[in-house]
Order: C-alpha cells, then sequence, then structure tokens
C-alpha cells in the first residue's frame, strides 16, 4: 500500500517538523509560534527555522508524489516489466555520500549551539547528500550492469555537479586569496601574488613542455596547493586583516571633520 | 512466532561492488559492512581503552592517596568524568562493539551478501564516531551532563553540546541497529525461518527491538532538558536546574535499561561455546525463547523518571518484579551452555579454549551482575541508589566487553583479523573478567555499608581496602582492554596470503 519511497520521504517530513519545532522554541520562538508557523508568536531564529519547515514540506511532497507513481516500488516495477520475481541482488557502489552526511549532522548539531551560520552549513550538507545519496541508490538498481549504472547516474548528475562544485571552488579560492592578501602587508600581498602567478604560470609550462609528468604528480600538486590555500585562507581569516587607511578618513581629516562621527543628528 | 518468509525472491542482499578505491579511502567510502563493523570494533575499542583509565582516575579518586576534586580541578569536573565514565562505556564501547561485530557477522549468518542499508551503517558510523567526539570535547570543555554546584554560562553551551553529541550517537547506534535487524528480518536465505536464525543473529534482532524501544526515550528525554537548557524561561520544563540533567538520565545506566548492553552477550556466549564443543544444542528453540524473554527484560524507556517520582517508581512492582526476573534467562542460558559442554567431547583442551574460558567469564559477570540487580530491588537490603547500582553496571559493561573479546575469537575471517592467539585471547578475557570481579564486588559491598544515598560513593574514603579492591579491578579492567587493543591485527590481503 504505501510504498518504501513514500515511508522514507514521509518520515523524514515528520522528523524535520520536529526538528523545526524544537530549533523554534530553542532559539527564542514564544507561545504558539513554531506550532503555527509564527501566525502567533515569534519562531526563534527565521533562516533555520524556515529551511526546517520547507525541508519538511517538500519532503510530504515528494513523499505524495512516490505514493501516487509508485516509485522505487520493486514489487511494483517488477509487475510492470512482467518478472515473477523481484531482483534485489544488485551491488551497491562505493560512495562518499553517507559521510559528508555525518558531518552534516555534526555540523548541524555544532551550529545550534555556536552560531547560526555553521547550522544553516549542515543543513545545506544534508541536503545535499540527501539529494546524491538518493540518486546514487537509484542508479545501483538502474540496471543490471555496474559500469552503466555509474553512465547513467553521471549522466543525470554530473551537469549539475561539475557547475556547482566549479562555483563553489571559484568561491573558495576567491575567499581563501583574498582573506591572505588582505591579511599580510602591502609589500607582502604583492609579493605573495607575484609568487603564486609565477608558480602557476611555471607549472602550466611545465605541465605543456613535458606532457609525460605524471597525471598523479599533478593531482598531489593540486591537492596540496588547495590545502594550503584553505589553510592560509582559515589562518588569515582568524588573525583578521591589516589596518586600512581608508580614502574617506583621509577626506575627512583633510576636510577637518571627525573619521566616523555620527552624522544622523 | 510465526515464520516469516524473506520479502524479497532473491535472499541475497546487495553486495558490495567491485572495489577501485585506495584502501586510504575505503573507510569513507566503503558500503562492506564487514569494513563497517570493523570501524567500529576498532574505534570502541580504542574508546573503551580511554575510557578505563578514566574509571582508574576515578577509584584512584576513592582512596585517600589523592582528593578527587583536587585530581581533576574541582568537584563539578570531577562529576564530569564521573557521569562521561557512565555514558562513555554504555554508548561509546559497549553498544558500538557489539553492533560493530554484528555488521561484519550477522549478514553472513542469515545467507545474505551484505547489509541490508550498507550506506546507512557507513554513515551510523561516522555520525557516531563524530557524536561521540562532540561528548568528548564537550565535557573536557566544561559540559557533562549537569553540575554538582551550579552552571556558569560557558558551562551552559557545553553542555547543550554535549546533549546533542549523546542525542547523535544515539541516533547513529539505532541507525546501525535498525540494519541489522532489518537484515535478520528481510533478507534471510530462502526456508530460513526465524527460529532457524543463529544465536547471534537473533540475540542482534532483540536487541535491536529493545534498544528501539528503549533508546528514543533517552533522546526525548534530552530534547526536553536541551528546550530547558536553551530556551525562554516561558516554556521551561522547570527541571534543567544542575545537577537535574543527570537525574533525568541516569535510568539509561541502571536497570533495567542497563542489559540493553546484555543481550547480544547471551548470543555471543552460546555460540562460541558452541564452536569451542563442537556440539549442537538440544532444544535451539529454547535459547530462542531464553534470548526473547531476556530483551524484553532489557526495556527500560518506561523506567525514565521524568513523569513520575524516582522513588514512586522504584518502589513499584514492576520495577522490582523485572530486577529479579532478570535473573532467570541468564541462568537459563548459562544452563543451555553447560548443556553443550556436556554434549561435547570432554578434554582439557576443550575447555581451556579462550572461546570457551571467555564466554564462561561473560556468562559468570552477567550472572553476577543479575543477581546484585536482584539483590538491589529487594527492599530490605536497601541498595537502591548505593554503588550497588555500579556493581550492575559493571557487571553488565564487563560481560559486554568480553563477549567482544570472544567474538573477535569465534568469527576473525569475517572481522577480516587475524586470528587472536590463544594465550593473549585467555589472558585479556582473564584480566577483564577479575577486574570485573573485583568492581563488582568492591561496589557491592560499598553498598551494603553506605548508610546514606551516595551514588558517587565518595562517603567511603576511610575504606581503603575496599577502594585499593575498586582501583585494583579498574586497573586490571584497563589492563585487559589495552591487551585486545594490542592483539588486534588486519588479516593479510588475499595475495599475501596466497
Amino acid at each position: 500500500m504505501f510504498t518504501t519511497g513514500f515511508k522514507f520521504f514521509f518520515g523524514l517530513s515528520a522528523a524535520f517538523c520536529a526538528a523545526a519545532l524544537v530549533y523554534g522554541y530553542t532559539t527564542g520562538g514564544d507561545h504558539v509560534g513554531p506550532l503555527s508557523l509564527g501566525w502567533k508568536g515569534g519562531v526563534g531564529d527565521h533562516i533555520g527555522y524556515g529551511l526546517l519547515v520547507a525541508l519538511a514540506a517538500a519532503s510530504l511532497t515528494i513523499s505524495l508524489v512516490l505514493v501516487s507513481f509508485r516509485d522505487a516500488d520493486a514489487a511494483a516495477q517488477a509487475r510492470l516489466q512482467g518478472l515473477s520475481e523481484v531482483m534485489n541482488d544488485q551491488p551497491v557502489a562505493a560512495s562518499f555520500w553517507p559521510v559528508v552526511a555525518s558531518f552534516g549532522v555534526g555540523a548541524a548539531a555544532l551550529g545550534l549551539v555556536l552560531h547560526p551560520a555553521v547550522f544553516v552549513l549542515g543543513l545545506a550538507l544534508i541536503v545535499l547528500s540527501l539529494v546524491e545519496w538518493t540518486m546514487d541508490a537509484w542508479a545501483d538498481r538502474a540496471t543490471g550492469d555496474t559500469s552503466a549504472n555509474r553512465e547513467l547516474r553521471n549522466r543525470i548528475m554530473a551537469p549539475i555537479e561539475i557547475p556547482v562544485i566549479g562555483a563553489l571552488a571559484v568561491g573558495v579560492v576567491v575567499l581563501a586569496a583574498s582573506r591572505i592578501l588582505l591579511t599580510v602587508s602591502q609589500l607582502e600581498a604583492v609579493t605573495v601574488a607575484g609568487v603564486v602567478s609565477a608558480l602557476i604560470l611555471g607549472g602550466a609550462w611545465l605541465y605543456v613542455a613535458r606532457p609525460g609528468i605524471g597525471r598523479r604528480l599533478v593531482r598531489v600538486g593540486g591537492v596540496v596547493a588547495a590545502l594550503l590555500l584553505l589553510a592560509g585562507g582559515v589562518l588569515a581569516a582568524v588573525a583578521g586583516e591589516r589596518d586600512f587607511h581608508h580614502h574617506d578618513e583621509t577626506h575627512h581629516e583633510e576636510s577637518g571633520e571627525p573619521a566616523g562621527g555620527d552624522h544622523g543628528g | 512466532m510465526t515464520l516469516t518468509e524473506p520479502a524479497v525472491a532473491d535472499s541475497e542482499a546487495a553486495p558490495a561492488a567491485p572495489s577501485e578505491v585506495p584502501a586510504l579511502a575505503q573507510p569513507f567510502v566503503t558500503s562492506d559492512s564487514a569494513t563497517v563493523g570493523r570501524l567500529f570494533v576498532v574505534v570502541s575499542l580504542l574508546l573503551g581503552l580511554g575510557t578505563s583509565v578514566v574509571g582508574a582516575l576515578l577509584s584512584l579518586g576513592r582512596t585517600e592517596v589523592v582528593d578527587p576534586a583536587d585530581m581533576f580541578g574541582g568537584l563539578n569536573a570531577y562529576f564530569r568524568m564521573w557521569t562521561l565514565y557512565r555514558v562513555s562505556f554504555m554508548l561509546l564501547v559497549v553498544l558500538p562493539l557489539l553492533l560493530g561485530v554484528a555488521m561484519a557477522v550477522v549478514p553472513q549468518q542469515v545467507g545474505a551478501g551484505n547489509l541490508a542499508f550498507p550506506r546507512a551503517a557507513l554513515a551510523s558510523f561516522w555520525s557516531w564516531l563524530i557524536g561521540a567526539l562532540i561528548v568528548v570535547v564537550s565535557v573536557l570543555a566544561g559540559g557533562g551532563w549537569g553540575a554538582v554546584d551550579g552552571v556558569t554560562g560557558n558551562e551552559s553551551d557545553a553542555m547543550a553540546l554535549t546533549l546533542l553529541g549523546t542525542a547523535m550517537v544515539i541516533v547513529a547506534l539505532l541507525v546501525g541497529a535498525v540494519s541489522v535487524a532489518t537484515t535478520v528480518i528481510s533478507l534471510r536465505r530462502s526456508g530460513m525461518s526465524l527460529l532457524e536464525v543463529p544465536p547471534f543473529a537473533w540475540s542482534m534482532l532483540v536487541a535491536a527491538a529493545a534498544w528501539l524501544f528503549t533508546l528514543p526515550v533517552a533522546i526525548a528525554n534530552i530534547v526536553v532538558i536541551y528546550a530547558d537548557l536553551r530556551g525562554r524561561p516561558a516554556i521551561a520544563f522547570g527541571r534543567a536546574e544542575s545537577p537535574d540533567i543527570w537525574l533525568q538520565l541516569d535510568w539509561l545506566v541502571e536497570q533495567p535499561a542497563v542489559y540493553l548492553m546484555a543481550v547480544p552477550v547471551l548470543g555471543i556466549a552460546f555460540e562460541a561455546v558452541a564452536a569451542a564443543t563442537g556440539s549442537r544444542s538440544s532444544r535451539p528453540e529454547a535459547v530462542t525463547v531464553i534470548v526473547g524473554l531476556f530483551g524484553l527484560l532489557a526495556v527500560g524507556g518506561w523506567s525514565q523518571d521524568y513523569f513520575t517520582a524516582p522513588q514512586d517508581l522504584r518502589d513499584g512492582l514492576v520495577y522490582v518484579a523485572f530486577g529479579l526476573a532478570a535473573t532467570v534467562p541468564v541462568a537459563a542460558l548459562a544452563g543451555g551452555a553447560a548443556e553443550l559442554v556436556l554434549r561435547g567431547p570432554k578434554s582439557l583442551d576443550r575447555l581451556l579454549d579462550p572461546r570457551m574460558v571467555g564466554a564462561g567469564a561473560a556468562l559468570k559477570l552477567l550472572g553476577a551482575a543479575a543477581l546484585v540487580g536482584a539483590l538491589r530491588v529487594i527492599e530490605p537490603f536497601d541498595l537502591l541508589d548505593t554503588a550497588a547500582t555500579w556493581a550492575v553496571f559493571h557487571g553488565v559493561v564487563a560481560a559486554g566487553l568480553v563477549a567482544g573479546v570472544v567474538a573477535l575469537m569465534t568469527w576473525p575471517q569475517r572481522l577480516s583479523i587475524r586470528p587472536v592467539p590463544a594465550m593473549v585471547g585467555r589472558g585479556t578475557v582473564l584480566l577483564m573478567g577479575a577486574g570485573a570481579s573485583l568492581l563488582v564486588l568492591s561496589d557491592l559491598i560499598s553498598g551494603f555499608m553506605s548508610d546514606a544515598r551516595d551514588l558517587m560513593a565518595l562517603a567511603l574514603d576511610a575504606n581503603v581496602v575496599l577502594n585499593v579492591v575498586n582501583l585494583v579491578g579498574a586497573l586490571l579492567l584497563a589492563a585487559g582492554l589495552a591487551g585486545t587493543a594490542a592483539a588486534l591485527r588486519p588479516a593479510p590481503a588475499r595475495s599475501e596470503a596466497a
């Protein structure tokens, strides 16, 4: 009657509802605010509460779609294909999304206490891993051929994953590099930028000039560079930006007005 | 019991795909149940070693050598470590150790290629590990489950993290347990009824059911405490004042919920004796009933005292009946194991087989714990809320640890480890058994000697002999765990073995 997919997403929806209530009440919600979606009383932290309610609604919608169309119902599919038995012997491919989901749950738990941004990051990881995990599980049973399954999964997910991962990577590089350049002194920033540019140029020239260089070496070099950049960015963010002499301060000083004064009257 | 046919025609569960993943990356991506099980076993043994060291320090604190408050930096810090020791042994050591063994062994026992939800099993390991780290770090940072003399602002944040970490650990364990239970229910070999399931697989199914009936109550308790701690006073339930936090959760490490750790012990011990003697039980269905009964007596969600005054609950007939009845299945299973020994060939080698020694030690410890538990609920002895509570706890924990080691010796191939040498296995099991016996004994005598309620047994500072016995017991337990962890070696790769 109820398909596995329906049960899963319906349960997920109930869990998100409960999480939204607890989150609402523990972040400042009062009266029946979290229960009435903010109609009567406050809901606490709006972003986290809104996200959790949205996830509950999305899960509920998916569950209704799944039960209506009998998707992920192995017995229904077997009947449709005229099979007398339900086949369930497909191998399960390796996947790192369970680990990502676990880290997402951990980040959400930490974020509840430390900072709402960390909580939202945790939720984002959970949602991302749920989508990917669902696709992996579907692809595992799409055909009887493991490599065909992998190809099918990549054909659907790669057009989404590659741009998103690319955008995230560019964002992280820009953020980390900007933190480093804004932390060190002006002269050091110019030096660092020059040296790193030269290294990238040199590396690219070497790769073109000597195509025989192992791909593994290039990969290891890329990973090391990314880790150094990330570590440098984090350290720089913790250290804070260097002192700047802003133009408006200069202007104020020149015009004799106090810098940062209250102009609002 | 009705016969249950597998839900799928082909009872083979989805096996892990041939792996192209480097060995170092395997723990992060594997869908192989044996690998996940091994991860659980190794990490829980390491955490067990750390927890037993904390236990030895706590025992040292009970002697006159060092003042417990001075040793840890204050009474609050002592209380934090005291509670960490108890929660850790249950949620970070014994339950995951037995769950890990089950993940590796149960699928093969029931004829399934893999667990029912291999990715969920991997997620359960990592969620458990991350939750455990949050718990340990937050406790060291001043959190924990309450404080004896008040909570400061910073401690409140750390306590919130401890509560969230605890909930995460429990949810992770439940996910793993559901995976194992579903494997037994849905992925059995065609024609294998639940009555024909091997004792360990059956005990894990019963244990998973008992965990599912009990541990969510602890999560609900944690949610209430968390809302009290973080929410506005208008919605507070009024019991978050320290040290009430611990008083809302201590039922988890007391009777009857403490027996949650012991249900798989029965299955492991019985199978280990059967493997060592090479004989079969004349009444296998009796084992099924005995394990099922013990699982029923371990369901302990009802014993949380948030809504009922603790004294009303513990003086109640149900509490007393559960306490007394727990001795019956343990004694019955020990009788079943004795029957196997009598039916098998009688030689000294068989009797000194480390699996036999270990199974015997586990059953004796569990029997001792159940016996003390029965004494504890008899009102004239007045043992409730005394150190006798921890005699039961130590007996059950040690039985779980010894059973875990016995499982490593019984199913090394399934866990992909080298067989533990007989001498080492026998030695570690005896060390743990002796240490736990001393702990149980000293705690029980402490319970009889205390005039007032004194769960932390701090008022017994003057009793030097008893405290030294307790310390020796804790050290022996730690030594046994260290020996087990040191003896673990991965099985050689196939090519290497060839």
